[in-house]
């Protein structure tokens, strides 16, 4: 056979191989668009589980838990049964999410959480002056929703067996303090450099310079210790009063209270 | 009348009307010639009426009518033009149903490429293929340049088709970099931050430069239109026109060179002879580049289906640097060359002056020999630009040269920020709720794959220790069950600070979905 001849039958052959392995695999593409979906929502939920932590624990609780006198709970059977129902919200309930998320909360509606009536989640897309892009919002509602299958009853999570292991804070307790800091609520309202970013309350960066020369006749320690069990004694200027929760001096114990005083006092 | 109107004069009548539509269409080729093209047997008419195709076929005017024989040898030019003019109509096309799904938005850009691969069927293919064949095109533009390089193509009447060459490549270039950008990951937005941000750094223009590429002073909205019509519109254009250029001057004006040893060797007559006969296009060239088509139709599309999947990361985000940020492959050596000093100087000026170099080679070389026993220097310092080039890709790598902090750098080997890693390899259903600690826990109670990863965990934390880098290292992976089909997994290491005495963690929460490996990336 001339060259020609076979190029042409050769030519021809693994055309025909390559269209065949195309077919081949457009009867798995059903399948695999199937699994890449699924393989994306996972990722959406990873990474908002990671959004939710930077952005959303401060005061809905590390697992959404919902903070008494700060912000409800997300991962509650209520939240995925009635919410939508209890604010008449026509859409869907991570549409209620990613509105809410997005343009936050101008009036709050439980009068128990922050706000009272003022200004109570804050706005969260970049559209509204917020940190977060829209995917982020997105994969916020994913997380979120993951909720559902244990709010639901339907699947029980493991404990950890031991809490989560840091000799550093055992030890310290300005460290220590910090954790409460960081689980308690106070990131939601309170800017520390470096650790928070809330615009609700005063800037608590340099507290422990300027606790002393707050209140007359008050040492530094006392002035902060009475500004967490009665926010009101003492209202900065510029805040409004009854937007703190009054009610830390029950939901810590006295040795967190301890702690968190002194790792206030060491912001300076 | 009726007597001489037989059945054979109609079928004859019939075949002539045939064979003249068929000639209009074909510029000049017969049924008869047609049929003895494809079986490959010389022409039936004369004068040839396969070269007179050449002139009145639009397709073919860029084409030679013959090439001598040796000159078409397979281990001459090893078809590396003809790949690299193939994957560019492969681009051509792919590309062209790409732009259907695409949409050039940052807040759209991502979600479109994730619809495109879940949503669409074959989606994911056609991007594979786009990718694929894109990384082939540089590939293939690069080998042939070294090739007329070696050869010496480049000299006397063929220094302007060097020249088109050479802007062949920057095109090429350009194109596979504006394309990366489009997805609008993590990948492409760091790759192209840094690609123009070495633009910044230029001397004079730089800023505006800068301004011009990206729209705004960061890339945005403004900056991924810019890329989007470069990539689609006015590079393809430029491509076309110049690569029309450069066809024409091999195919219609200088052929392709023949072997210096061809040409300037000490051969006899006979052989000299045999090499330059003359081989016709048209059958033999022409079913030898659809051959070679076909070949490649062929292995990319294997590639694609069975070993190879495009990269997508993370949707692009301005606020989060990745650790080990990574220019595209065919551009390592620059990011090489940064690591070695100031970035106008090793960035702009030097990467300037290597393509100036590049285009200006059969101006600067008047040697007119070709054989490479002959030109001993141009050799010798072509092959060191290939050295010196590998050398700076290999230090371009994020590993070489850039110091990480040890406790950063064991725990980002375990969970790198995108793809799998050790910590994402191992099953869900392994990943039990639980604290392991260096050095206390026993991994033989481990579940096997967590075990493994683990153990090596522990060697690293353990290595570090004992090397000073990181004194009294503690090491933890804490395994949390976090929701329903979600874990969150923290490996955190605990030093001593040999400067100030002080206790120090690092850790970084990863949260692993059961679902996240059943397809993808």
């Amino acid at each position: 056979m001339a060259r020609t001849q076979l190029e042409i039958f050769f030519g021809l052959l693994l055309v025909s191989i390559a269209v065949l392995v195309i077919i081949y695999s457009g009867f798995n593409e059903e399948n695999r668009m199937i699994a890449w979906n699924q393989s994306h929502q996972a990722e959406a939920v990873e990474v908002g589980a990671e959004l939710f932590g930077n952005n959303c624990s401060g005061c809905h609780g590390a697992k959404g838990e919902g903070i008494q006198g700060l912000a409800p709970a997300l991962n509650d059977r209520y939240f995925f049964t009635n919410r939508v129902k209890d604010v008449g919200w026509q859409g869907s309930l991570e549409d209620y999410i990613i509105s809410t998320v997005s343009t936050g909360r101008v009036v709050s509606t439980r009068p128990e959480y922050v706000g009272g009536g003022k200004p109570a989640m804050p706005t969260w897309s970049e559209r509204y002056g917020g940190p977060l892009r829209d995917d982020q919002i997105r994969n916020i509602a994913a997380f979120v929703l993951n909720w559902e299958a244990t709010a639901m009853g339907q699947v029980q999570l493991a404990e950890l067996p031991t809490a989560t292991p840091s000799p550093e804070e055992a030890a310290d307790p300005v460290a220590r303090g910090k954790q409460v800091f960081m689980t308690a609520g106070c990131t939601g309202c309170h800017t520390i450099d470096g650790i928070s970013n809330g615009v609700v309350g005063p800037n608590l960066t340099k507290i422990g310079e300027v606790a002393a020369t707050r209140k007359d006749g008050a040492s530094a320690e006392e002035y902060v210790r009475e500004s967490i069990q009665n926010p009101n004694a003492q209202v900065v200027e510029g805040f409004q009063p009854n937007i703190m929760p009054q009610n830390y001096s029950q939901q810590l114990s006295n040795k967190q209270l301890d702690d968190l005083v002194a790792f206030l006092l060491a912001q300076k | 009348m009726i007597k001489n109107l037989s059945m054979q004069d109609l079928r004859n009548r019939g075949l002539a009307l045939l064979d003249e539509r068929v000639r209009i269409i074909t510029a000049g080729l017969g049924l008869k010639e047609l049929r003895a093209v494809l079986r490959g047997d010389p022409a039936t008419e004369k004068p040839n009426p396969r070269y007179r195709v050449h002139t009145t076929s639009y397709v073919f005017h860029i084409r030679p009518r013959y090439y001598q024989k040796a000159s078409t040898w397979f281990t001459h030019t090893f078809r590396l033009g003809y790949l690299s003019t193939l994957f560019f109509i492969i681009e051509i096309i792919t590309g062209l149903i790409l732009m259907v799904y695409y949409v050039p938005s940052p807040s759209e850009a991502y979600q479109s490429i994730l619809e495109l691969q879940n949503e669409i069927p074959f989606g994911s293919l056609l991007r594979d293929l786009h990718r694929l064949g894109a990384e082939a095109m540089v590939a293939f533009v690069a080998l042939h340049m070294l090739r007329t390089y070696l050869t010496g193509s480049y000299k006397k009447e063929r220094s302007f088709t060097w020249l088109t060459g050479v802007f062949l490549l920057l095109i090429t270039l350009f194109l596979s970099f504006s394309g990366y950008l489009l997805p609008w990951d993590q990948l492409a937005y760091w790759a192209v931050t840094i690609g123009t941000s070495m633009a910044n750094s230029a001397p004079l223009l730089g800023d505006e430069v800068n301004l011009l590429l990206r729209g705004a002073q960061d890339i945005g909205a403004g900056g991924l239109l810019r890329f989007y019509l470069l990539h689609v519109v006015l590079v393809p254009l430029l491509g076309i026109v110049v690569l029309s250029i450069h066809y024409y001057k091999v195919g219609r004006e200088h052929s392709i060179s023949l072997p210096a040893r061809i040409e300037e060797g000490d051969l006899p007559d006979a052989v000299k002879k045999d090499a330059t006969q003359r081989i016709d296009f048209i059958p033999d060239l022409l079913t030898h580049e659809i051959f070679l088509a076909c070949l490649v139709t062929f292995a990319l599309v294997v590639m694609c289906v069975f070993f190879y999947n495009a990269p997508l990361e993370h949707h692009a985000d301005p606020q989060k640097t990745p650790l080990d940020t990574k220019a595209p492959w065919y551009f390592l050596w620059i990011q090489g060359l940064l690591k070695l000093g100031d970035p106008s100087l090793m960035g702009i000026i030097i990467p300037t002056l290597v393509f100036a170099l590049l285009f200006a080679v059969p101006y600067i070389d008047r040697n007119p020999y070709r054989m490479m026993s002959k030109r001993p220097i141009a050799v010798a310092l072509g092959l060191l630009l290939v050295v010196g080039v590998m050398v700076l890709t290999y230090m371009g790598t994020p590993q070489f040269g850039i110091e990480t902090p040890p406790a950063v750098r064991i725990i980002q080997d375990l969970a790198p920020e995108e793809g799998v890693g050790p910590l994402r390899g191992i099953p869900f259903e392994q990943l039990e709720p639980g604290v392991y600690e260096v050095g206390t826990t026993d991994p033989t109670t481990l579940p096997p794959q967590l075990a493994l990863v683990f153990i090596d965990f522990q060697e690293r934390v353990t290595q570090a220790e004992e090397a000073g880098t990181l004194p009294d290292a503690q090491g933890f992976i804490v395994i949390e069950d976090w929701q329903a089909d979600l874990k969150k997994v923290t490996p955190r290491i605990i030093w001593t600070d040999p400067e100030s005495g002080q206790q120090r963690t690092f850790d970084k929460p990863v949260f692993i979905h059961r679902n996240r490996g059943s397809g993808g990336e």
